[in-house]
């Protein structure tokens, strides 16, 4: 069998790259990162006619100027790790601008393929292709594709392993682009520079590097810099450079530009046609309505809300399912092992911990699934360029929209990617401000507490509530960029360059696989980050125990509570000793456990007094039963109620006086000094310290922290359940808590993220204490304005 | 009045403060949603020219403008057959041939 190839898939965004590269790979595909970056890299293998074959797919550019970190990339890769095979995926209708990128990857001396992609949008536009003429004009491989529906890829897989076995040469002498006499006399004399140098230029084509010259590119001049011993080459470069703008009055790479569009269009006339056509393509007819001047804001507000609707009423079903998939997962782990430390691991720590989280996943899957159709159909550029001149007023940019999109500002996003989307921001300033208020949106893992508290404390009115924070975080974010802009960043904006691609009915396998790739991060987080943080929580709020002398006092009033139970003349007829008690405990918890075998056969009097003490706690009148019970069956069942109250309570404080006393405890116990004015007690304030890992923790912690104050383990209520009904919790609080956790110190992760794309720990830092002063600011607002108007506080 | 772009010019040398061509040409700004004409001269710092080139704005190239955005700003172009958006101070540095002409 012959060596795996490489191909790498490159084209304009929107080309069909993807899909296209769905279709050959299949399932067989594998979604990383590029070396050091978040931009997606997606692999996969294909096997055709015996012949093995790797795919890439490279980031959607318009050129390989090393304009945007999408196009530094694809470059590098092209430059640096030569695939086999370069397919261009062009937009066959909008050929002449996809053919830029093509005419650049040409000049590199890749060997080339073109896949004359979207051919049917092309036909349908009366767009007349030759497809033989266009190859020979281009002197590389053309083959028509349709990647929606697969037609012509077997041919392009055969095209690309032919292209292959051509050598390389062949290719690079079909650099057929002539400048004119000015321009390749110049380049003719680097060129004879280069060889005279005898430098190494690691496989690039000669011609190729004197064109990068003449364009003055930083790239190459900084790559042959790093060689040493080049000065004549550069003087070279610099002389041709000043001739080139003294003849043409403009600069080299704009000559150069044009150059290449002029040879574009000569191959277009030569083999396009197109066929008279007034007709107003249906994407601008749609957008007579969608970005109307008055239609368009209200549509964009609908479909914003429908997106909440979709996300929470559309997963609510999937997300009962798994919360109770979590619990019973909870409930068999305690019931197979013995009560002690690792059983108190594996549920309070990694179940309720992890699950807490990972019971998320439908609603994340669904949020994810709304942005892949905004993304997909085209829309998502709309609503950047119908809200850029907002963004604009705060100092922001048009591709800040698409980083604070992707961070959360339809929530669900993530600050990680969005923050690494900022790459595509040339302006400095701009590109900073963007990666400080990123973390303010409404990322995913804010998601978990937010449904946390507004299930818990707003259940009529969630998307309601949902829809208002998105705002506010808008708002907030929008907020600390003009003030930052104002102060710590102030200067001018920059350019903006955005297209509106053509809306598309999106596929449901690219929509799916979409969806799943991202929700796939989410889990891995949920699974591996998480899992680390809720043990180490776990052992913050479980160590070190209370101390005997501690502990002795609960005890004690625990057994005084026993003995005057069962002093009780009623109780001792039926629980003459302390052992007949605990007998009996036993008895009912095989009871609710379903352990029993027949009611109360081997024990009658248990069994009697069972019932009544049911029925008692469950508000039925003794006789509901059917038998009415003997009279002191009645008195003994009532007094052992109040004990077992009495004693559930003391029981509450020792767990409390135990949960104080661990670490956990303890820092937050000190916190409330500063939280208090905010309502926080000090189990909030430990959820919080544990969301500066994740913010997903907080919902962790908070289960963890209820979980282990929970006396009577086996009546375990959902998380919101305990908190609604916990003294202490009002809407407010629960409101103030949110826009406390959207505000606060960003995660961990994105930390680290603003670390390495500002480049300085100073803003780093800046990043961690404006958010949380901020938060604390807001929180203080909300919680003060809130109880003095009285809002939310019954 | 100095035009805005004329300091950014300064690495254009077509367009420096003498021969500056901004006076010959029309501003795509000045446009009306659904009128068209050719490209003359792009104006505005080096990176913006480039790329500007690179997304098909080249000398002699057909533009028409589709709409404004809801608050009139970015505006939305019709180039080479399909649609790119640019703010309006970033269309007042592409100046073309002639007034907008009704397509
Ligand atoms: N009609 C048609 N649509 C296509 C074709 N290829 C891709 N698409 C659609 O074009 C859109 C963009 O494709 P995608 O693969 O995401 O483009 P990428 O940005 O280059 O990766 C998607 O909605 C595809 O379904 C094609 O040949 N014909
Ligand atoms: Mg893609």
């Amino acid at each position: 069998m012959r060596r795996t190839l490489t191909v790498a898939l490159s084209g304009n965004p929107n080309a069909g790259k993807t899909t296209i590269f769905n279709a050959i790979t299949g399932a067989r595909q594998h979604v990383g990162n590029w070396p050091g970056v978040t931009v997606e890299k997606k692999e996969g293998t294909t096997t055709y006619n015996g012949q093995k074959i790797h795919v890439v797919d490279l980031p959607g550019t318009y050129s390989l100027t090393a304009y945007s970190l999408e196009e530094i990339i694809a470059r590098k890769f092209i430059v640096e790790s030569p695939p086999d095979v370069v397919i261009d995926v062009v937009d066959a209708s909008n050929l002449e601008r996809n053919l830029y990128l093509a005419v650049q990857l040409l000049e590199m001396g890749a060997k080339v393929v073109i896949a004359l992609n979207m051919i049917d949008v092309a036909q349908g536009r009366g767009i007349k292709i030759d497809v033989p003429k266009l190859s020979e004009l281009l002197g590389v491989p053309v083959v028509s594709t349709n990647g929606k529906k697969g037609i012509g890829l077997d041919e392009l897989l055969q095209t690309a392993i032919a292209a292959s076995d051509a050598p390389q040469d062949d290719y690079r002498k079909r650099s057929f682009i002539r400048y004119g006499a000015e321009v390749e006399e110049e380049l003719e004399i680097i060129e004879g520079s280069l060889a005279a140098s005898s430098v190494n230029l690691d496989g690039l084509s000669s011609r190729w590097v004197a064109l990068k010259l003449v364009e003055g590119d930083t790239e190459i001049t900084e790559r042959l810099s790093a060689k040493g011993g080049l000065d004549g080459l550069f003087k070279q470069a610099e002389a041709s450079r000043a001739h080139l703008t003294d003849i043409f009055e403009d600069t080299p790479e704009i000559i150069l530009t044009d150059a290449r569009y002029g040879f574009i269009s000569g191959a277009m006339k030569r083999s396009v046609h197109l066929e008279a056509t007034d007709r107003v393509h249906l994407s601008q007819t749609i957008d007579t309505v969608l970005t109307n001047r008055l239609l368009g804001p209200v549509i964009l507000l609908s479909v914003l809300y429908l997106v909440y609707m979709f996300t929470f009423q559309g997963s609510e079903p999937l997300v009962k399912l798994f919360e109770a998939g979590f619990k019973s997962l909870g409930n068999l782990v305690e019931n197979a092992l013995p009560e002690g430390l690792f059983r108190s691991l594996l549920v309070s720590g990694v179940i309720h911990g992890v699950g807490g989280v990972l019971g998320f996943t439908p609603l994340i899957a669904f949020m994810f699934l709304a942005i892949a159709i905004l993304e997909d159909t085209g829309y998502m550029a709309r609503i950047a360029f119908m809200l850029d001149r907002v963004l604009r007023g705060f100092g922001l940019h048009g591709a800040s929209m698409l980083a604070l999109m992707v961070s959360g500002g339809l929530a669900g996003g993530c600050a990680v990617p969005g923050i690494m989307a900022t790459r595509t921001m040339k302006e400095p300033k701009e590109r900073l401000v963007t990666i400080l208020v990123a973390p303010l949106m409404n990322c995913g893992a804010k998601l978990p507490v937010y449904a946390l508290l507004i299930g818990a404390f707003f259940p009529d009115k969630k998307a309601q509530i949902m829809f208002l924070l998105t705002f506010v975080s808008w708002g907030m974010a929008l907020l600390a960029a003009k003030v930052i802009r104002a102060t710590v960043l102030s200067g001018p904006s920059a350019p903006f360059v955005l297209e509106l691609p053509p809306y598309r009915v999106p596929t449901a396998k690219g929509l799916l696989i979409h969806t799943w790739e991202r929700t796939w991060m989410y889990i891995k987080k949920a699974g591996t980050v998480i899992l680390a943080v809720s043990i180490v929580l776990w052992a913050m709020m479980t160590f070190p125990s209370l101390s005997p002398e501690a502990a002795k006092p609960f005890d004690e009033k625990v057994a005084t509570l026993t003995a005057d139970f069962l002093k009780d003349p009623a109780v001792r007829q039926v629980l003459p000793s302390e052992e007949a008690l605990g007998e009996f405990e036993r008895f009912r918890e095989r009871l609710t456990r379903g352990t029993e075998p027949e009611f109360g056969a081997n024990s009658p009097l248990f069994g009697e007094l069972a019932l009544v003490v049911d029925s008692q706690s469950a508000g039925l009148s003794p006789e509901s039963t059917g038998k009415k019970p003997r009279p002191e069956i009645v008195q003994a069942a009532e007094a052992y109620q109040a004990f077992r109250t009495a004693k559930s309570t003391v029981e509450s404080e020792k767990q409390m006086a135990h949960l104080r006393n661990t670490i956990g405890g303890r820092i937050g116990i000190w916190l409330e000094r500063v939280t208090g004015p905010l309502g926080f007690d000090w189990r909030t304030n430990v959820a919080l310290v544990g969301g500066f890992v994740a913010k997903e923790v907080v919902v962790a912690t908070l289960g963890t922290a209820y979980s282990l104050g929970e006396v009577d383990t086996h009546q375990s209520e959902g998380l919101s359940e305990r908190l609604r009904h916990e003294p202490g919790w009002t809407p407010l609080l629960a409101f103030t808590l949110i826009m406390f956790v959207m505000l606060y110190n960003p995660c961990f992760t994105t930390l680290v993220v603003i670390r390495r794309e500002s480049g300085k720990w100073r803003w780093t830092v800046f990043a961690m204490v404006y958010t949380t002063v901020f938060a604390y600011l807001v929180a203080l607002l909300v919680h003060t304005v809130g109880s003095i108007l009285r809002i939310g506080v019954a | 009045m100095p035009l805005p772009h004329t300091e950014k010019c300064a690495n254009c040398p077509a367009l420096d403060d003498e021969n500056c061509l901004a006076n010959q040409g029309v501003k795509l700004s000045s446009y009306r949603p659904g009128q068209k004409g050719t490209i003359f001269q792009i104006c505005g710092d080096p990176d913006f020219r480039r790329r500007m080139m690179e997304m098909g704005f080249v000398r002699g190239t057909e533009v028409m403008v589709v709409k404004y955005a809801p608050l009139s700003d970015p505006i939305e172009f019709i180039v080479k057959g399909y649609h790119l958006t640019l703010r309006r101070d970033q269309a007042s540095d592409i100046l073309m041939s002639e007034p907008g002409q009704a397509a």
